[in-house]
């Protein structure tokens, strides 16, 4: 018994750090005790198999995807783009991009939104991922911040296609929003039935929960 | 196995007395171990592994939460009595490697030598030692039980061995270990001093009375001389070499106490007249009144008047159900009536002599000939190659060709290197194609028995298309293809099968060891709580081979015939527990395609390649069974199966964005558009990113419009065993012991997958039940209209409905309730949008329906039906 308590123990300690890592395991919301004791297994030995400073510096800059996400940073940065700014990345992680969204049409002008783009260690051969990090009223983003914008759609997706194309299709998509095919039924049907009662709950809430756009 | 090798090879091996296999029955009884300290503070599930002469392990099976187990399992191994059998006392444990709670050795010379060469129901106990710390320490005991065993120990001298002579009965772990791995070069050790110095001397002491006019030493004849040589040089004690030995001294003064009966043999034979040879064991000389010497054989309780000879090596005297006695010769694999003597082994030796010399003779003659020795020329030019590792051509008396495989003991008529080369054109009816002897194509025409070289297919067209695209002939070839698999599964059930009859009462015996005794049948308990493991444990501890013995399947507690129903049960539902990705051990290819492939970070399970190997088995045992599992591989894992070439195409079922993205570089001009793409690649494992180089150096190549294919190709092979060769391997390994791979090569990866999941039916309820729904509820109109309309529809078009809304005609392993979307699990999911004059439409990366408030059932199956027919695969979102 006392041995399953510190693997338990660890199994704590470890699990939130693990957890984002073992996602593949534990997708699925099963909580069958007997899986469970295998997924701590899993979790627990697969930390100790790890070397010593592996869970900070496995994203070198060594990567394949690094040599063109560094080169596509640059250009981002040069551009200045006026609705994409106080771009952060993690220098020993640059998979992983926050900035602020801040669009130049009504009703979402009067704040800015913290969105994260997240690149796969397969890009350019898999499309990045962009979620809201700041609620938004919007028809084609849903209440968790997921958005479905065609441009990196895997129906869509080249390698060829730029972060900053992706940005500008972004932004777009914020300022004309397309009821067509919408991600909330309900704000799109209020989208086209009442733009002025849309207009009025977007701003609201734009009020409510954005950030603070920078000052130039 | 190489105990043959030098028997058949007799007369140029003669160093070594030819070992002679015998049958022995090895009870395991029960143990007792200690406890070594308090680290473990619950009980041991220990099982027992033995080992003969380092040949794969026996299990038997876990006994559970104890220190005393009691297993009562009865192995029967093959042995010599020079063989060495090692014990193995293992601490079993779930998901992890299991740990050696005590090991020991059993030399069986000694043994034997003491009980004068006889086990009937011996019991005796091996003190089992481990490791504690870098020292040995006794451990606990074994209780065992050995029976069957029946040899003339004159025949076996004791070898010397480097063991000293405290370890009696056991040697110690590491030079068992050494010894074991190789049978001849390491010989026994000498029995201990204590109680056996004097026969170990007189007992090689008779090993070289061949100088004696009837040598009772076993074909090859002049093997005695040397074996006297070899005796002399191993056994300092054997000088004392003369052919007048006849002081029978196969019986040492130690077994007086166990077989008291064969002290007056040893007397009687002393005064038998010189140049006879010993009685063999259990054999006694008696005179009758008329001082007419007769013999008793204490082992059968019968007496006779001729002198009874020793069997030569390798023989073994058996009775059969009817009391008749018959011989079985292990050096050829025969049986006779007639009780084999000297003379007629060396009647039989001189003709096999003037058989070869002859044969030395033919080839001599064949020699005049511009190209000599013909066959082995013929088997270089062979188009196919060399027979894949393992395989042996053999031709059967009547000169038909066949093929041998030696992995997993079975046999076929065809090649296996043209096994299932037929699938670039199906043969018309009728036909078949055939290889001569020298490997040349030809056909058959059954319908008018006739042969051509013609190929009859000809540049003709494929006929007519059947219904599912596919022309008609091809799938009058599935089923040819199946039925020619069937055979082959039926001709290689193991011989035992047909015969064995006394299976009735096993059947309803609740104890493995039954069944093994009687080898016609393979027991497998299973519970339903720990499917996973007990079945794992129970078909790893059987003999490849044995699996393709007619199952029965017992679920504990619910014993009952196994027609075929609880096999079917199991192998669906382990299939369910096995595949299951969390465990680790495989994945769904994508969010879109529940096809299952192996998942690259299985290594976080250390056993990872036990378990492969494990699921290679028991998917081979679906497949020779003819039973369907719960989900299916990936169209590339079959592609694997078959040893098929990947290629780009294949990407695109198992992950549609890398395939798009490597075609759109095939199809684009790649220098305009800055990719910057090098020769190497990344990919991640449970958060750990791998890097791998195409080529060497590649990491400073850049991809460019030149070296793109290159590219591709490399880039294309990397995606598919990115993280997986081993594992692969494993499972590959594990599925050709009990089926050759060969055998699937008649079928492509589709009807592979047909064969091993049968058509997936979609479970309405099931779908129903886990279903949610926005702005609608349960009790909508329209939610009961679509249910409606589900179940009214036939099973394709609901397969074709399930794609339109999720992208896939597959389900996850565990149904609709771990239905994933392109964020993790979604279930499906029914929204009211828009207006009723709108079509349907569909998210399939959150499996989500747009289903407008349509006024009637007619109208919603209007507009569901036109969007499933015209929405081509699932591009709706």
């Amino acid at each position: 018994m006392s041995k399953n308590k510190t693997v338990l123990l660890y199994y704590y300690l470890f699990v939130n750090k693990a957890s984002t890592y073992a996602r593949k395991c534990s997708i699925h919301g099963k909580t069958d005790i007997y899986q469970n004791q295998f997924l701590v297994y899993f979790r627990v030995s697969y930390l100790f198999s790890l070397p010593d400073g592996t869970l900070s510096d496995v994203r070198n800059n060594k990567m394949a995807a690094t040599r063109r996400l560094t080169k596509e940073l640059g250009d981002i940065r040069k551009a200045a783009m006026p609705s994409f700014r106080d771009i952060k990345v993690d220098e020993s992680n640059i998979l992983n991009w926050q900035a602020l969204l801040t669009p130049d049409q009504p009703p979402y002008n009067k704040g800015a939104f913290r969105i994260e783009i997240n690149f796969p260690a397969e890009y350019p051969f898999k499309p990045p991922k962009i979620t809201f990090k700041t609620k938004i009223y919007h028809p084609n983003i849903d209440e968790k911040g997921q958005v479905c914008l065609p441009i990196i759609s895997p129906e869509n997706w080249k390698p060829a296609t730029k972060t900053d194309q992706v940005i500008q299709a972004l932004v777009s998509l914020v300022n004309e929003p397309e009821p067509e095919h919408p991600l909330r039924g309900d704000i799109a049907e209020e989208y086209t039935k009442n733009k002025k009662l849309y207009l009025k709950s977007a701003e609201d809430y734009t009020k409510k929960y954005s950030e603070k756009r920078p000052s130039d | 196995m190489s105990g043959e090798g030098a028997s058949g090879g007799g007369a140029t091996a003669p160093a070594r007395t030819t070992p002679q296999f015998s049958q022995l029955s090895v009870g395991i009884k029960s143990a007792k171990i200690q406890q070594n300290g308090g680290f473990f503070s619950s009980k041991a599930d220990p099982y027992l592994e033995l080992s003969v002469d380092g040949q794969s392990p026996r299990k038997t099976e876990v006994n559970k939460k104890t220190w005393m187990p009691s297993w009562n399992e009865h192995f029967t191994v093959l042995v010599t009595p020079y063989s060495k059998l090692d014990f193995k006392v293992l601490n079993h444990f779930s998901m992890k490697s299991d740990q050696l709670l005590g090991q020991v050795s059993l030399d069986l010379h000694k043994l034997l030598t003491l009980n004068n060469g006889k086990f009937n129901h011996l019991q005796h106990k091996l003190e089992m030692k481990a490791d504690d710390k870098g020292s040995l320490k006794r451990s606990g005991e074994i209780m065992i039980m050995l029976d069957g065993m029946n040899v003339n120990m004159e025949q076996f001298p004791a070898r010397t061995g480097p063991v000293p002579n405290g370890t009696a009965q056991s040697s110690t772990s590491s030079q068992s270990a050494a010894s074991s791995t190789s049978r001849h070069a390491a010989a026994p050790p000498r029995p201990s001093a204590s109680n056996a110095a004097a026969l170990s001397g007189a007992a090689a002491a008779s090993q070289p009375r061949g100088k004696g006019p009837a040598p009772p030493l076993p074909p090859p004849p002049n093997s005695s001389a040397s074996g006297a040589t070899s005796a002399t040089v191993t056994a300092p004690s054997a000088t004392t070499t003369s052919s007048t030995t006849t002081s029978t001294p196969g019986t040492p003064s130690p077994s007086v106490t166990t077989a008291p009966a064969t002290t007056p043999t040893a007397q009687q034979n002393g005064v038998a007249p010189g140049g006879q040879e010993p009685l063999p064991a259990g054999w006694e000389m008696r005179i009758d009144q008329h001082q007419r010497a007769y013999y008793v054989d204490h082992n059968t309780h019968t007496t006779t008047w001729e002198r009874p000879q020793p069997l030569p090596a390798g023989w073994e005297r058996r009775v059969d159900n009817r009391g008749r006695v018959y011989y079985v010769d292990h050096n050829s694999r025969t049986t006779t009536w007639q009780r084999p003597t000297t003379d007629t082994l060396q009647t039989y030796q001189q003709w096999q002599a003037w058989r070869q010399n002859r044969n030395q003779n033919m080839d001599q003659m064949a020699n005049r000939f511009l190209f000599p020795q013909q066959l082995p020329q013929a088997q270089e030019n062979d188009p196919l190659g060399p027979l894949p590792d393992g395989w042996e051509k053999r031709v059967d008396a009547n000169g038909r060709v066949y093929f041998v495989n030696h992995q997993n003991r079975t046999t076929q008529w065809e090649d296996p290197r043209t096994q299932g080369i037929m699938q670039e054109d199906p043969l018309p009816e009728g036909w078949e194609m055939r290889y001569t002897g020298e490997g040349v194509r030809y056909f058959v025409d059954h319908n008018t028995r006739t042969t051509t070289f013609q190929d009859p297919r000809g540049g003709s067209g494929k006929g007519p298309v059947g219904a599912f695209g596919v022309p008609i002939q091809y799938e009058r070839s599935f089923r040819w293809k199946l039925g020619q698999f069937r055979f082959l599964c039926q001709t290689n059930a193991l011989p035992s099968h047909v015969k064995i009859s006394v299976s009735r009462q096993t059947l309803f015996e609740d104890s493995f060891h039954q069944s093994n005794a009687l080898p016609g049948h393979v027991k497998i308990h299973v519970t339903r709580d720990n499917l996973f493991e007990t079945s794992f444990h129970q078909i790893m501890r059987l003999q490849p081979f044995d699996l393709r013995r007619r199952l029965y399947i017992i679920f504990r507690g619910e014993e009952g015939l196994d027609y075929g129903g609880p096999a079917r049960e199991w192998f669906f539902r382990l299939s369910h527990e096995v595949l299951n990705p969390m465990y680790c051990l495989f994945e769904y290819a994508n969010n879109n395609n529940y096809c299952l492939q192996i998942n690259p970070a299985s290594t976080v399970n250390p056993d990872h390649l036990t378990y492969f190997k494990f699921i290679g088995r028991f998917i081979a045992m679906a497949l020779y069974h003819g039973k369907f599992i719960d989900s299916g591989f990936t169209m590339p894992f079959y592609k694997n199966m078959l040893s098929k070439k990947l290629t780009l195409a294949d990407i695109e079922s198992i992950d549609p964005e890398f395939y798009n993205s490597l075609v759109w570089i095939k199809e684009n001009d790649i220098e305009e558009c800055g990719l910057e793409l090098f020769f190497h690649a990344d990919f991640e494992i449970l958060g750990k990113l791998n890097q791998v180089e195409l080529k060497p150096g590649g990491e400073n190549i850049q991809v460019t419009e030149e070296n793109k294919e290159e590219y591709i190709t490399l880039m294309t092979n990397w995606r598919f065993n990115r993280g997986v060769e081993e594992q692969t391997k494993s499972f590959l390994e594990g599925f050709n012991e009990v089926v050759p791979l060969q055998w699937l090569q008649y079928f492509d990866e589709r009807e592979l997958e047909l064969m091993l999941c049968g058509m997936q039916e979609i479970d309405v309820d099931d779908w129903e039940r886990h279903s949610i729904y926005r702005h609608y509820t349960r009790n909508s109109k329209q939610v009961q209209w679509f249910w409606k309309f589900t179940r009214e529809l036939g099973n394709e078009q609901r397969t074709r409905l399930l794609q339109f809304v999720t992208g896939t005609c597959r389900l996850p392993v565990g149904g609709f309730a771990e239905l994933m979307g392109s964020n993790g699990p979604q279930r499906f999911c029914v929204e009211k949008v828009g207006k009723e004059t709108w079509l349907p439409r569909s998210h399939t990366c959150f499996n989500r329906l747009d289903l407008p408030p349509y006024k009637s059932y007619e109208q919603l199956v209007e507009k569901l039906t036109l969007a499933i027919e015209e929405t081509e695969g699932f591009g709706q979102e």
